[in-house]
């Protein structure tokens, strides 16, 4: 009987706690939490625009207490990051929102961090292994960028020819998923069959380099068609290179670009199409999922959905790709051509 | 047989890097298809353009028996501050905007040089802590916008593409003509005028030089200056090649360009060397890394480690080949005796 009675009453709470899983938190405003917006390194246009708007759900939550934008420079990435984080625990931060450049080698200082009470959101670029973080806020399904890109490329190349991939650097997590998400989309589905990957080349997210490389690209492969880049970076040095050597008939340059650093290639033809997702929204997501953390409203677990001000609700989630880690999903993409580029580089 | 004796042990080595050169370029001709044409030169001399300076002012510093780490830094500044400057006032005469990043360039270097020469202290030291600083100061001042090219005026990225001249298919655009030209005066200087080889004396022997009436310190500081001037044209050629500017730009040009001169047979330890060796020293490092990217053999991964054995292989190679051409020499003195 006291078996039964236990057993019910687990049943219970078992359902009880689903319905509180159902039901949307709306996070409660106003409660004090410091927390620091840590980008890859500062400088970067797409960071500034994350931390726009991470500082609009800060004033729109008001939190009374400080939302620090702070990043390393250029040159220390990785060593700074670790250092940043590692300070941000010691400091007792309620939360630090990071966009990971120091692959796995943050875990330590993140799991140092999370012993302290202050909790790690990844955005735009997570912790490889999982490990040392609350969440990772997507930007866009990475699987769905294959998708994407694909059809990009199946509408330039008209549905025949030869393609290489542009990426940044060879250990970026993100650009890995993605040039994987691409090859099974590739695979996947036989409108793709008459589309060619031919290599896969890295510019290290530096303008020469990337330049360098786009030329090096055409002059190994003669019948190249198209030029897939899926870094802000490359996808600009790659356009330019094209340009200058006077190629945007023959090579056309697609993949992931700022409107205002495509929009002249955009409308010469260089780069009939490209697509990106707003960083606003995605440091305005990151906030309010990290403001619920730090403030105990949310716990991080799968299943919560919560509303995000302006942008909605949203569900913490099974990360797909990464075995064990959790994901918030923003999306969707933005597909940018000669119709509606100009517009938005505004 | 009279020729080899006439030369000068700086001509050898130069000699010496033409055939690494060649062997190299020989060697990818055999391996990758359709490599061997006039686009290949119009590759790498358009994009050595830029280290070619560098790699100048670079040559210059070490030739004094130090070191400047904060040249890609500087251009990194340069490349943005004159990208701002001319997207802002659209209409400026060209002269000026070339003059205002050699200005910029020059600032930033005569810090280096006033803090290594008359603070005393270590060029390293220095110069490690600008690169940071001075790229602090890009961050800053950029506010996190970048320079786009739809912002800067057709001459200017026009300019580094403009053919001057062409034999065959091979093209002497504006932007390496401009680098050669600069190279060739320095190199000009360097071995004609008496202040340039204070440069030399205060490397090889600075108790000397001073004993000798040399103002170490001012030549130490000019050589600072220089290697600014330089950086800083190298920031105008990089914002008309590239024509977008962020504040990565000019990331790790300091281990390039020292790698330059230093495959181009300058001394590390000062004293010795010539500009002309550190422009080869550049296009050798270029082809190195432009042949591999093509060359299929060698996949991404093991790309920089090949990069960096080849370079070492390449100045094995030109200090053996200089060697025995020097040796081959002073036999063929002791001959005509």
């Amino acid at each position: 009987m006291k078996h039964v009675l236990l057993g019910a009453a687990a049943a219970m709470m078992l359902t009880t706690a689903n319905f509180a899983y159902a039901d949307t938190i709306k996070l409660e405003p106003g409660k004090e939490t410091n927390m620091v917006l840590l980008p890859k390194f500062l400088g970067i246009l797409v960071f500034d625009q994350a931390n726009e708007g991470a500082q609009e759900a800060h004033k729109e939550l008001g939190n009374p207490g400080k939302l620090e934008f702070t990043g390393p420079t250029p040159e220390n990435s990785t060593a700074g990051q670790i250092e940043i984080m590692t300070t941000a625990g010691t400091q007792k931060q309620g939360a630090v929102m990071l966009s990971n450049n120091a692959g796995d080698q943050i875990v330590p200082a993140a799991e140092a961090a999370q012993a302290a009470g202050t909790k790690v959101v990844t955005w735009d670029s997570p912790i490889p292994g999982g490990k040392g973080e609350s969440v990772f806020v997507a930007q866009v399904d990475f699987g769905s960028i294959g998708t994407v890109m694909a059809d990009m490329a199946l509408n330039i190349l008209g549905g025949k020819g030869k393609m290489a991939v542009l990426s940044a650097t060879p250990d970026a997590s993100n650009q890995n998923a993605w040039i994987e998400s691409m090859k099974t989309a590739l695979a996947a589905d036989p409108k793709y069959k008459d589309i060619e990957l031919v290599d896969v080349v890295y510019g290290d997210d530096q303008a020469e380099v990337s330049y360098n490389r786009a030329l090096a690209l055409v002059d190994k492969y003669p019948d190249l068609g198209l030029i897939m880049s899926p870094t802000t970076v490359g996808i600009q040095a790659s356009a330019k290179a094209m340009q200058d050597e006077g190629l945007c008939d023959k090579v056309k340059v697609s993949g992931l670009g700022l409107p205002s650093e495509m929009a002249s290639y955009t409308m010469n033809g260089c780069a009939p199409e490209f697509a990106l997702w707003d960083f606003r929204d995605l440091g305005y997501l990151t906030y309010f999922t990290s403001y619920g953390l730090a403030t105990g409203q949310l716990k991080g677990e799968i299943g919560e959905t919560f509303t995000a001000g302006r942008m909605g609700d949203y569900t913490i989630e099974a990360d797909p790709g990464r075995e064990g880690a959790k994901r918030i999903l923003m999306g969707p993409f933005t597909v940018y051509n000669k119709d509606n580029v100009e517009a938005a580089a505004k | 047989m009279g020729l080899i004796s006439r030369l000068s042990p700086a001509a050898l080595r130069i000699i010496a890097l033409l055939a690494v050169l060649a062997i190299v370029v020989i060697f990818f001709a055999v391996q990758i298809e359709g490599y061997l044409n006039g686009r290949l030169f119009n590759r790498i001399s358009s994009s050595v353009a830029i280290m070619a300076l560098i790699a100048t002012g670079q040559t210059l510093v070490i030739l004094t028996r130090n070191i400047d780490l904060s040249v890609g830094s500087m251009v990194g500044f340069a490349a943005f501050a004159t990208g701002s400057i001319i997207t802002n006032n659209p209409d400026l005469n060209p002269l000026l905007l070339v003059l205002y990043a050699a200005v910029v360039g020059t600032a930033f270097g005569m810090v280096n040089g006033a803090l290594v020469a008359y603070a005393r202290v270590p060029s390293i030291i220095v110069t490690l802590a600008t690169m940071a600083l001075y790229r602090s100061f890009l961050v800053e001042y950029s506010d996190a916008k970048s320079i786009t090219t739809s912002g800067l005026p057709a001459w200017l990225t026009d300019f580094p593409n403009m053919p001057v001249f062409s034999i065959g298919a091979m093209e002497f655009r504006a932007g390496f003509t401009a680098s050669l030209a600069v190279v060739i005066i320095v190199h000009l200087c360097l071995t004609r005028l008496r202040p340039a080889r204070a440069l030399f004396a205060v490397g090889s022997n600075p108790e000397a030089a001073e004993m000798a009436g040399i103002d170490a310190k001012r030549v130490v500081f000019a050589a600072f200056a220089l290697s600014g001037l330089m950086a800083g044209l190298a920031g105008f050629m990089f914002l008309a090649r590239f024509g977008t500017i962020t504040v990565v730009a000019g990331l790790g040009f300091e281990l390039k360009s020292v790698a330059s001169s230093v495959v181009g047979g300058v001394n590390i330890f000062g004293g010795s060397g010539s500009v002309i060796g550190a422009f080869l020293g550049a296009i050798l490092v270029d082809l190195l890394e432009t042949s591999l990217v093509r060359w299929a053999v060698v996949s991404e991964f093991w790309r920089e480690a090949v990069l960096g054995a080849l370079i070492l292989a390449a100045v094995a190679t030109d200090t053996i080949l200089s060697r025995r051409l020097t040796r081959l020499r002073a036999t063929k003195k002791g001959d005509a005796k």
